[in-house]
């Protein structure tokens, strides 16, 4: 990797972007329903709230949706203008467990990360840190989901079913109401 | 501790360098050398270094070892000293009329910009004496088996503290995993080009 500190937030937003766009329409046409590399099947969406945001510098402009799926009507109004998702609430769901976190194109940060209710009262004579270790067990656990499907995108991407994948995007994107 | 709250907020990096069998062996003595000092009887103005992540008075790790299963899980500390604007306005000005008066007394009109620049800092400095720094604490949970560590923080002035010191006090470098290096990671070398040349999608 030697690209300069600029190239490399530029490279980072293209990057982000284009993925969380991407698993948007991934998610839609899919019906949520996705795999992760153990064969495991998941429900993933995307849910409130989705920003999207074009353009650059002064002429920067963002849509922000908060709602379902269904009801996310700015944001895809802002796809179909030529913006991308650039910030995103993704749920994961997986039998009666749940997840969800905000995930930022830019840097993939994750903020407001919510698990599946661990039980925090310590039993008498039980590890101290079991509460942790199942804690860190099932964030590992979303975090695997997320880039598993990166992954995913990133072979999509830079392999030879992109222009397919591609046509398909711009046709859901242009469906979108 | 954050990790445990309901719900957390953090970035994630990955190792750049191996991690041999010793460096295991001599971490809880690292974790030490760069501990987090008190400076409630002081009057600077910032101080960090890791505490134990299950308590932040702990910098000596008595309540808890750093070694939860494969994790190594601390906390960086960061005690910051702030003083209000309008406080400092108030007190400048009292400083400022002092020292007019003091130089009006010896047939001076002016005061000099080097002596204003002085006299900002000597109230800054007073002003830290009366000031009680506040903590924050940051969880740092490294899962030693994949070597990706999780930090508690997205804010980046926090993250770059964090680098800093995780530097200095392991000797390692660090990738923040964000969409380039998480990629590069996990393509490896045969798609570095690819990644330097990625150009944005055109979705209309």
């Amino acid at each position: 990797m030697s690209e300069t500190v600029h190239n490399i937030e530029e490279k980072n937003a293209y990057l982000g972007q284009d993925f969380l766009t991407w698993l948007w329409f991934c998610s839609e046409s899919n019906n949520g329903q996705i795999k992760d590399r153990h064969g495991q099947e998941y429900l993933l969406y995307l849910e409130q709230k989705v920003t999207v945001q074009g353009g650059e510098g002064e002429s920067k402009d963002t849509n922000v949706s908060n709602g379902q799926l269904s009801e996310l009507k700015e944001a895809r109004m802002g796809l179909r203008s030529g913006k991308k998702v650039n910030q995103a609430k993704v749920k994961i769901e997986q039998d009666s467990e749940a997840w969800e976190m905000q995930l930022k194109a830019e840097n993939f940060d994750f903020t407001g990360l919510k698990t599946p209710k661990v039980e925090m009262k310590v039993e008498e004579g039980e590890d101290p840190d079991s509460r942790f270790l199942e804690k860190m067990f099932l964030i590992e656990k979303s975090l695997e989901v997320i880039d598993d499907l990166y992954l995913y995108f990133l072979q999509k991407r830079l392999g030879p079913e992109w222009n397919q994948e591609l046509s398909d995007m711009k046709k859901w994107i242009q469906s979108g109401e | 501790m954050a990790f445990l709250a309901q719900t957390s907020s953090f970035c994630r990096y990955k190792l750049v360098d191996e991690v041999s069998r010793e460096f295991w062996q001599e971490f809880p003595e690292k974790l030490l050398e760069h501990k987090f000092r008190e400076i409630d009887n002081t009057n600077e103005e910032r101080s960090f270094g890791w505490v134990n992540i299950d308590n932040m008075l702990d910098v000596n790790w008595e309540q808890s070892p750093p070694y939860k299963g494969e994790f190594a899980a601390f906390a960086l500390r960061l005690d910051t000293r702030r003083i209000s604007p309008a406080v400092f306005k108030k007190h400048f000005r009292l400083a400022w009329n002092d020292l007019l008066q003091k130089k009006q007394e010896q047939g001076k009109k002016n005061i000099s910009k080097q002596e204003k620049n002085d006299l900002k800092e000597s109230v800054k400095n007073k002003l830290m004496g009366y000031t009680l720094p506040v903590p924050a604490v940051f969880d740092v949970v490294w899962n030693r088996e994949s070597n990706c560590i999780y930090f508690g923080s997205t804010r980046q002035k926090v993250k770059e503290i964090f680098e800093e010191l995780f530097y200095n006090s392991f000797g390692l470098h660090l990738n923040n995993l964000t969409p380039y290096y998480l990629a590069g990671h996990m393509l490896g070398e045969k798609y570095r080009d690819a990644l330097d040349n990625y150009e944005p999608c055109v979705f209309v």
